[in-house]
C-alpha cells in the first residue's frame, strides 16, 4: 500500500456497507412481509417479521399462489426449471457447435453465416413480439415447452463468446492433434470439450438466469396456467380485479422465484464474473 | 490462428441447428413484421390492405410516438448514468478495501439475478403510495407519493427500480477494470504529490474510460430492451404514457390495442435502432479483443 | 537408403503469394537435417508441409519411397515437437503421450508400456500423472519430446522447440536432443532461426532465404564455403565482414590506395570477406590495412574489436565498418590503429551481382 489513511478506509466501508443495505432494503421488506397475514397490510408495509410465515410459504408452496392463481408453486418452480434448463443447454449446445464450425473449418458462406446469426440474434424478442407469437401460434406451439425454449436457444451472445474462446486456443494444439490423429469430431470431444469447461460452466450461470428470468415470452405464449412460470405468474397475482393484492402471498412467491438464480450467482461467483467479464472482453 | 480440419461437408451440419432455430424463429417474424408494416389490418383481422408507407407516415405523425421516445430517451440515460455512476463510487470503494472486497462483492452481485419483473414488484411495495415505507416517508416530509396518478414520480419509480438491477453488472466490471490498472502508475502520481481525490480523477478515471464507455452502451441497450418486466409489473406505461417507452409500445399497440400494422412498423423502426447500437457495441468489442 | 524425399517442393497461397517458389531435398535414414534461416524464410512453412498441416501446391513429398502429398498429418508416420510443446492442458503427462497411440487403437497394456519405457529414457517417471501447467519449462520439452517418441514415427519434426527455453537450459536440451536423435537414429527434420543451434545440431544445414535453399551441406562446408553473401552473413558469430571491392589486373582493389594482389579472371564490382577470427594482429610494415577502433567487447577468452577501415569509404561516403576477434584479452585505445594481415586462405570471394561465392 502506498500510503495508510485510517479514515479514509473507513468511509469506504462505511459507503459499502450503506450500499449493501440499500440494495437489500427491497428484499429484507419482502422478507419480513412473507411472514404476516394479508390483513397486516392494511395500514402499512410491516417492517418485521410477523407469525405466518411457515404457513404462508407452505400455503403458497404446496397448495396455491393465491386466490386468483389456483395452483401451488412447487409446480410453476418447475415449470421454471424445466424453461431455464431447456434453454440454458440448448443454448450452450447449438452455440458452442456452430462456434466450432466457424472458428475451426473454412468453408463457402462462413462470414456470411456468422453475420446472419450475430445480427438476427441480437433482436431481442421484445421487439418483434407480435410476430413471433404469431409464429409461434402457426407452428401450434403455444402452450408448450418447447414453446417455451425453442424460440429462446439461439444465442449470438453465447455463440460469440464459443467463438472467442475457440480462437484464443493456441493453433498448434490442433495441429498436434491432427498429427495425433485426431479427427474433428474426435478433437472436439477429446480436447475442446474439457479445455472448455469453465466458459462452459460460466455459461451455464449467465444462460440459466437468462432463462429462469424470462418475463414477456412465457406471459404471452402461455394462456393454460399447466405451462405458467414462476416470474411471469407474480403479473397474475398483482392484477387482480379490486385491486385488494395479497402482498403476503406476492412476497413468498417473488422470493421463491428470486431464490434459485440467485443461489446459481453467488454460489458460482467466480465462474459467473469470469463468464461476464470474459464475454466483453 | 490458421489450422483448419478439412471437412468440407461437417461444418454446414454443425451451424444447421443455430441456423434452422435463426430462420424460424428470428427470421420469419422479422419477415412478418416487415410485411406488416406495409398492411392494414381492420379491427376483427380479417382482411388486410397494402397501404405503402401508410404505417411510418401515421407513426412518424403521431405525437404519442415522440413521446414515448422521448420517455424513452430520458429513461435509458437516467438508468445508465445513476447505474454507472453508483456503481463507480461503489467498486471504488471496495478497491481501496483490502478484507473484505470478495464479501462486499458477493453482496452487491446478487441482484444481477432478480428478474426485472420481480425488481418491478419489489419497488412497488416499498413505493405503494397507500402502504409503501418509502412512500410513507416521503408523505411525513410533505411530498405527496402516487406514482399511479404523477408521471414524473412513476418515471422515477422505474429508473429506481431498473437502475437498482444493474448496478451489480457495472460494479464487477468497474471492479475488473480497476484492478487492471498497474498499481505502480497510481504509485508514481503518489510520488508526484497527488491526493487520492486528484489520483483518481486525473488517472483513474480515464484509465477506466474503455470500460465506462462500453458500459455506458450496455446500459442503454438494457434499459431500452431488458426492462419490459419492470415496467409491465409497475406502470405499465402509465400514468398517460409517461412511461410508455417504445419497447412497450410495440407491445402495448400490438397485443392490447390490436394495431398489428402499427406494431409492426415500430418494430422495424426498433430493429433499425437495435442494429445500430450492435454495430456500435460490436466495433467496440472488436476493437478491445485488437489487443 | 533416402528415408525423406522433397521433390520440386513449393508453396502458392491462394491470394497468389509465392511463399516456397521449389525445393529439392534428399534425406538419408537417421539424418539430422536443420532448416535455418531468419524469421519469414518460409522454413517452418516447409516443415509443416512436410507434417500435412499446409497443403503442398507443387511437387512431391516422399516418406521411404512413398507419395503423402494428400495424406493426413496422422497417416504420415511424421510425430512433431512444437515450439509451445502444445501438450493438452487438461491431460496427464502419460494421457497427453498416449493420446496418439490410444486413437490409432494401440491396447491399453501396449501403451503403458510404450510410455513407461519412453518416460524412464527421458527421466519422466516421476511426473507422468501431473498436468502440464505443474511442469517446468524444461520438463514440459521433454514431454512435448516423449510424445513424438512414444509413436516410434518414421521422422522427428521440430518447430523451434528450444526458443521458449532460457540460454542455459537451451544448450542443454540442445545436447540432449542430439544424443537422443543418435540413439534412435530416427530421420529428423529440424526448424530454427539460432545459427549456433542449427550449427551443432545438424548432420546437414539447409539455409533458407526467402523460401529458396541458399545451400545445402554440412556445418563445416557452410562455414568454409558459404555459396552466397547470405550464407556467409548467416552462418558464424560475429558474422563475417563483407566489403565492396573491385577486382582489377593487379587484385582486389578495397580503395584507391589498398590493394590486396590477386590473379583472377573475374573483373568488375565484388564483394570480399572475411570472418572476424580471421584476422591476424600485425603492425605497420607488415600489415595489409589498418583499423580505427570504436568499441571493445571483452569476453574474456576473446576479445570483439568494432572499428572502420581506415581510408576507405563506402559508395554512400560513410567509413567502412570491420569486427575483429582475437583471442584473449586485449585492451587497445578508442580511436587508436591497429594493423592486421588477411591471410589468403581465407578470403571469400562473391558477385556483386548475383551475391554468389565467385
Amino acid at each position: 500500500m502506498i500510503e495508510n489513511r485510517p479514515w479514509l478506509k473507513l468511509f469506504s466501508h462505511f459507503i459499502l456497507i450503506a450500499g449493501v443495505l440499500i440494495v437489500a432494503l427491497p428484499v429484507w421488506v419482502a422478507l419480513v412481509g412473507s411472514t404476516q397475514s394479508a390483513s397486516s397490510f392494511a395500514d402499512s408495509v410491516p417492517l418485521w417479521f410477523g407469525d405466518q410465515g411457515v404457513q404462508n410459504w407452505s400455503h403458497v408452496l404446496f397448495h396455491a399462489a393465491g386466490s386468483t392463481l389456483q395452483i401451488p408453486v412447487w409446480h410453476l418452480l418447475l415449470n421454471s426449471m424445466i424453461m431455464a434448463l431447456g434453454i440454458t443447454f440448448g443454448k450452450i449446445a447449438i452455440s458452442m457447435i456452430s462456434a466450432y464450425a466457424i472458428v475451426f473449418f473454412r468453408f463457402p458462406f462462413r462470414s456470411l453465416i456468422f453475420w446472419v446469426i450475430f445480427i438476427t440474434l441480437m433482436l431481442p424478442v421484445e421487439v418483434r413480439i407480435v410476430p413471433t407469437y404469431q409464429v409461434i401460434a402457426n407452428l401450434n406451439m403455444l402452450n408448450s415447452y418447447s414453446g417455451l425454449i425453442l424460440p429462446m436457444i439461439a444465442s449470438a451472445t453465447a455463440t460469440f463468446l464459443f467463438r472467442q474462446c475457440f480462437m484464443s486456443m493456441p493453433g498448434e494444439l490442433v495441429e498436434a492433434a491432427r498429427i495425433d490423429g485426431a479427427g474433428p469430431i474426435r478433437f472436439f470431444f477429446d480436447i475442446l470439450l474439457p479445455m472448455s469447461r469453465t466458459n462452459i460452466a460460466a455459461m451455464f450461470v449467465i444462460m440459466f438466469i437468462y432463462g429462469w428470468n424470462q418475463y414477456l415470452w412465457p406471459l404471452i405464449i402461455t394462456t393454460d396456467d399447466t405451462y405458467y412460470t414462476l416470474v411471469m405468474s407474480i403479473k397474475n397475482m398483482l392484477s387482480v380485479p379490486d385491486g385488494d393484492i395479497e402482498w403476503n402471498n406476492v412476497m413468498v412467491t417473488t422470493l421463491l422465484a428470486m431464490i434459485p438464480p440467485v443461489a446459481v450467482v453467488v454460489g458460482m461467483q467466480k465462474l459467473f464474473v469470469k463468464g461476464l467479464v470474459d464475454a466483453e472482453k | 490462428m490458421s489450422v483448419y480440419f478439412p471437412q468440407k461437408k461437417l461444418p454446414y451440419l454443425l451451424v444447421l441447428p443455430q441456423l434452422i432455430i435463426t430462420a424460424i424463429f428470428f427470421l420469419w417474424p422479422a419477415g412478418q413484421a416487415f410485411k406488416q408494416a406495409f398492411y392494414r389490418e381492420d379491427a376483427f383481422g380479417l382482411s388486410q390492405t397494402f397501404i405503402g408507407f401508410g404505417n411510418f407516415i401515421d407513426l412518424f405523425q403521431d405525437p404519442l410516438y415522440y413521446k414515448s421516445m422521448g420517455v424513452t430517451m430520458v429513461f435509458s440515460f437516467s438508468v445508465a448514468f445513476f447505474g454507472i455512476a453508483i456503481a463507480l463510487w461503489l467498486a471504488v470503494m471496495a478497491d481501496r478495501v483490502i478484507r473484505g472486497k470478495m464479501v462486499y462483492q458477493t453482496l452487491l452481485v446478487w441482484p444481477y439475478a432478480v428478474a426485472p419483473a420481480l425488481a418491478g414488484v419489489l419497488w412497488w411495495i416499498l413505493f405503494d403510495p397507500n402502504i409503501g415505507p418509502i412512500a410513507l416517508f416521503l408523505d411525513r416530509i410533505g411530498i405527496h407519493w402516487n406514482h399511479f396518478l404523477n408521471g414524473d414520480q412513476a418515471m422515477i419509480l422505474v429508473v429506481i427500480a431498473a437502475t437498482w438491477k444493474q448496478i451489480s453488472y457495472n460494479f464487477l466490471f468497474f471492479l475488473a477494470g480497476l484492478q487492471a490498472i498497474p498499481r505502480s502508475l497510481i504509485e508514481a502520481a503518489a510520488i508526484d504529490g497527488a491526493s487520492p481525490f486528484k489520483r483518481f480523477w486525473d488517472i483513474v478515471f480515464p484509465l477506466l474510460s474503455p470500460t465506462t464507455f462500453f458500459l455506458l452502451v450496455v446500459n442503454l441497450v438494457y434499459a431500452f430492451f431488458d426492462t419490459f418486466g419492470v415496467i409491465d409489473t409497475t406502470t405499465q406505461g402509465g400514468p398517460d404514457g409517461s412511461t410508455n417507452t417504445l419497447v412497450y409500445k410495440v407491445f402495448k399497440d400490438g397485443f392490447i390495442g390490436l394495431d398489428s400494422g402499427g406494431s409492426a412498423a415500430q418494430s422495424i423502426v426498433l430493429m433499425a435502432i437495435v442494429g445500430l447500437m450492435t454495430v456500435v457495441q460490436f466495433r467496440f468489442i472488436e476493437r478491445k479483443v485488437q489487443y | 537408403m533416402t528415408d525423406l524425399v522433397l521433390k520440386n517442393i513449393g508453396k502458392t497461397y491462394p491470394n497468389g503469394y509465392q511463399a516456397i517458389p521449389s525445393i529439392d531435398l534428399s534425406i538419408e535414414e537417421g539424418e539430422f537435417i536443420v532448416l535455418v534461416g531468419p524469421s519469414g524464410c518460409g522454413k517452418s512453412t516447409l516443415l509443416r508441409m512436410v507434417a500435412g498441416l499446409e497443403t503442398i501446391t507443387q511437387g512431391d513429398l516422399l516418406i521411404k519411397g512413398n507419395r503423402v502429398n494428400e495424406k493426413e498429418p496422422a497417416d504420415r508416420d511424421i510425430a512433431m515437437v512444437f515450439q509451445n510443446y502444445a501438450l493438452y492442458p487438461h491431460m496427464t503427462v502419460r494421457a497427453n503421450m498416449a493420446y496418439g497411440l490410444k486413437n490409432r487403437g494401440v491396447p491399453k497394456e501396449e501403451r503403458d508400456t510404450k510410455v513407461n519405457s519412453v518416460a524412464t529414457m527421458l527421466g519422466l517417471e516421476e511426473l507422468l500423472d501431473r498436468k502440464p501447467n505443474q511442469l517446468s519449462g524444461g520438463q514440459r520439452q521433454r514431454v512435448a519430446m516423449g510424445r513424438a517418441m512414444v509413436r516410434d514415427p518414421k521422422v522427428f519434426l521440430f518447430d523451434e522447440p528450444l526458443s521458449n527455453l532460457d540460454a542455459k537450459l537451451r544448450v542443454q536440451m540442445r545436447v540432449e536432443i542430439r544424443q537422443l536423435q543418435r540413439k534412435l537414429a530416427t530421420t529428423t527434420l529440424y526448424v530454427t532461426h539460432d545459427q549456433v543451434e542449427a550449427m551443432t545440431l545438424a548432420d546437414r544445414l539447409v539455409v533458407l532465404n526467402k523460401g529458396k535453399a541458399e545451400q545445402i551441406g554440412t556445418p563445416m562446408e557452410l562455414y568454409n564455403k558459404p555459396a552466397s553473401t547470405f550464407v556467409a552473413a548467416f552462418i558464424g558469430s560475429p558474422a563475417m565482414n563483407l566489403l565492396d571491392a573491385e577486382m582489377t589486373e593487379v587484385g582486389i582493389k578495397l580503395n584507391e590506395s589498398l590493394v590486396l594482389p590477386l590473379s583472377h579472371d573475374y573483373r568488375g564490382k565484388m564483394i570480399w570477406g572475411i570472418r572476424p577470427e580471421h584476422l591476424v594482429a600485425s603492425d605497420e610494415q607488415n600489415g595489409d590495412f589498418a583499423l580505427q577502433v570504436q568499441a571493445v567487447e571483452s569476453l574474456g577468452a576473446e576479445t570483439l574489436i568494432h572499428g572502420v577501415l581506415v581510408g576507405s569509404q563506402q559508395t554512400d561516403g560513410s567509413a567502412v565498418p570491420l569486427v575483429v576477434r582475437l583471442s584473449g584479452p586485449h585492451l587497445p585505445d578508442i580511436g587508436s590503429h591497429l594493423w592486421f594481415t588477411a591471410p589468403r586462405e581465407d578470403w571469400h570471394l562473391f558477385d556483386a551481382n548475383t551475391q554468389q561465392r565467385l
